[in-house]
């Protein structure tokens, strides 16, 4: 995936560039509104991030000017939690916004999100390692056992088979499976992949779902665990 | 311009109304003497008049004529007084201008002028006696005297009503200085108040009528901005305690980690443990940025028309695993159709359902409902509760921060702001938020405007 970062703050350009850059993304800098405009426009990208605040020009007017010539998928980053700017960026043409403090991993799976976008029809039938998952039979097997899990079980596991080796966040989890879209302080997703866990990982010899602490749940078959 | 001092105002004006009334007065006396001095002139004019006639009439010695003319010099001897004498015989005829005056023989007294001179005149026609000719008698009093006392009179008045006016305006000024007294004092107490003496008031009994309704009015508003100012306070304090303990952990945790050399895994182990740490932080900022929007007037933009009871179904579906941890079940109860945002409202119900699975007994059913009342759909989740909460303390259980039993919380899930969130979503949809407490069970909800 190509990014583009235009980003004044140099710690968050910096640590962006270094997590997306180790999730396997070559990425691109800009330090203020004019380089980042030039860049945007004069080379293709998967995806740019864009920051509301920027010296020389502004954001959105970086997005409106490159809206005339282009759709590359843009996610905004806003400093203030307004709602005048999500929504005077998502009338400019962004595609998604994040809100400052952002985790990194909310960022990343929204960039999959929308370079995902458009993609050809997803499979219907995923795997990940001996876990198979129907999606159209709304079956799920491992080793050849069928597992006995209710409806959001499913979406849960067939969510993270669909974006296998992505760390999800509560946030994108509840979000995704049910509809939940707000920064939840709760423990149920905690609670549902502890139950999920139970039924597809507990009676096998390798776990498949793994928590990554602070940041969120990843499903993928890992050498030698 | 600048405004100038109300007591220069008032004396100012109390001297203009001063001047106005003098003045009134002083033309009003002056046309009551004139009138007076007039009156008075031809009394005189008349009295002469009878005296003479008298001997004209009376008297019938063969010389009367020489006798009436000396009497006449006598009497005219001052010059303030004259006689005119007209008649068809010339014996009878006395003074120039007489034939002019003898025309108006009428006994009444007119002011004229006669030779040059303003005088009260009366003429009079006496019949024949037997040692006269019917004749005509005529007095002139002169107006000088008279006039002079006139105008002595309006020189006097004019110095009489212009310093009549300056003690009046001192008078006013000294009225309205004293009068003012309990403004300056309110401006006064009014300057003492301020950051570190806030409880202090505006004396209201002390004040006089006039100025009391302002005094109430101006302390409602003290009242109302140490009432924000207090919260904006203890705000900072709640914001500042909350924010420390997470920080010290992190502070505490990374120190004792770099104090000696660390393996790799113990140090991933201290980089999740300051990750969870400062999710919190990022967790705590992030809602209180929320309630600042909601109290700076923020109102839901995003409102589409939906049923609460479905979106309630849909966040209880998102709590069926926590539910089912608890040993807990729900009944769901009525329909109201609202215009929300429901993101909001999902966070507002998710609030008050998590509120409750921590609080009810295992193995209890809570109650979640949609009641319309009156224009308002109440949403409200209630819960079986051991003891019972006073009622003190069921208003306060929307303020930020407020933990009604500390030792129960759950500190992980919950930094006490689940049930002030509540309320700001209300807030941005135009609703209030209700706890009650009853029947050994406590419920808690929000209202939201219905449609139609």
């Amino acid at each position: 995936m190509k990014v583009l970062i235009v980003e004044d703050e140099r710690k968050t350009a910096d640590y962006l560039r270094q997590g997306l850059t180790e999730q396997g993304c070559t990425v691109d800098l800009a330090f203020d509104g004019i380089d980042g405009q030039h860049l945007a426009v004069h080379h293709d990208y998967d995806v740019i991030v864009l920051d509301g605040m920027l010296p020389g020009l502004d954001g959105f007017e970086l997005l409106r000017s490159l809206r005339a010539v282009k759709n590359t998928p843009v996610i905004m980053l806003t400093a203030r939690d307004g709602v005048e700017d999500r929504v005077r960026g998502l009338r400019e043409g962004a595609d998604d916004y994040l809100v400052k403090p952002f985790s990194f991993v909310e960022l990343y799976a929204r960039l999959q999100a929308l370079n995902r976008r458009g993609r050809a029809q997803e499979a219907t039938l995923l795997r990940v390692g001996d876990l198979s998952i129907d999606l159209i039979a709304r079956r799920a097997t491992r080793d050849g056992q069928r597992l006995d899990l209710t409806a959001k079980e499913f979406a849960l596991v067939a969510l993270l088979a669909r974006r296998q080796g992505e760390i999800l966040s509560k946030t994108t989890i509840a979000e995704l499976v049910w509809d939940m879209h707000f920064d939840s302080n709760t423990n149920v997703v905690e609670v549902a992949i502890k139950r999920l866990r139970a039924k597809i990982d507990a009676p096998f010899a390798k776990p498949l779902l793994h928590t990554i602490r602070g940041m969120g749940y990843v499903l993928e078959e890992r050498e030698g665990a | 311009m600048k405004p100038e001092s109300l007591s220069l105002r008032l004396a100012l004006m109390f001297s203009v109304a001063a001047l106005v009334g003098f003045i009134g007065i002083g033309l009003v006396l002056r046309e009551v003497l004139h009138r007076e001095l007039t009156r008075q002139q031809q009394d005189q004019v008349q009295a002469r008049m009878v005296d003479m006639r008298y001997l004209l009439e009376r008297g019938r010695a063969d010389d009367l004529a020489e006798r009436a003319k000396l009497k006449i010099e006598t009497l005219a001897s001052t010059g303030r007084v004259r006689y005119w004498m007209w008649s068809a015989d010339p014996v009878w005829r006395l003074g120039a201008e007489a034939e002019e005056l003898a025309k108006q023989a009428d006994g009444r007294t007119r002011q004229k002028m006669v030779g040059g001179v303003p005088m009260a005149v009366a003429a009079v026609s006496l019949d024949a006696t037997p040692v006269r000719k019917p004749m005509v008698l005529i007095v002139g009093v002169t107006s000088d005297p008279f006039d002079q006392t006139t105008s002595r009179f309006e020189r006097l008045l004019l110095p009489i009503v212009l310093g009549g006016a300056l003690v009046v305006a001192a008078l006013g000024y000294w009225i309205a200085r004293v009068g003012l007294k309990p403004v300056l004092r309110l401006s006064s107490e009014a300057r003492r108040i301020g950051p570190t003496a806030r409880r202090q008031r505006l004396s209201e009994a002390a004040l006089p009528v006039e100025l009391a309704q302002m005094g109430k009015s101006f302390n409602a508003a003290l009242d109302r901005l140490e009432g924000a100012y207090v919260q904006l306070e203890s705000f900072n304090a709640d914001v500042a305690h909350e924010l420390r303990t997470p920080l010290a952990n992190l502070i505490g945790q990374t120190q004792v980690a770099l104090s000696r050399e660390r393996s790799a895994p113990e140090l991933r182990e201290l980089l999740h443990t300051n990750l969870e740490e400062l999710e919190r932080l990022r967790a705590i900022v992030a809602d209180m940025l929320f309630l600042a929007r909601a109290e700076q007037g923020e109102r839901a933009a995003q409102a589409v028309p939906r049923s609460l009871a479905a979106e309630l179904i849909k966040t209880v579906d998102f709590y069926e695993v926590l539910l089912d941890e608890a040993g807990l079940s729900v009944q769901i109860e009525g329909d109201a159709q609202a215009v929300i945002e429901p993101a909001l409202i999902h966070r507002a119900m998710s609030n008050l359902l998590q509120n409750a699975i921590q609080h009810a007994p295992s193995g209890s059913t809570l109650m979640a409902r949609v009641q319309a009342v009156e224009g308002l759909a109440e949403i409200s989740v209630s819960n079986a509760l051991a003891q019972v909460i006073p009622a003190d303390q069921l208003a306060r259980l929307f303020d930020r921060f407020y933990r009604g039993d500390a030792s129960r919380a759950n500190s992980e899930n919950n930094h006490g702001l689940g049930l002030a969130i509540v309320k700001a979503v209300a807030l941005m949809h135009g609703g209030s938020v209700f706890a009650r407490c009853e029947q050994g069970q406590i419920t808690v909800g929000f209202t939201v405007p219905t449609i139609g």
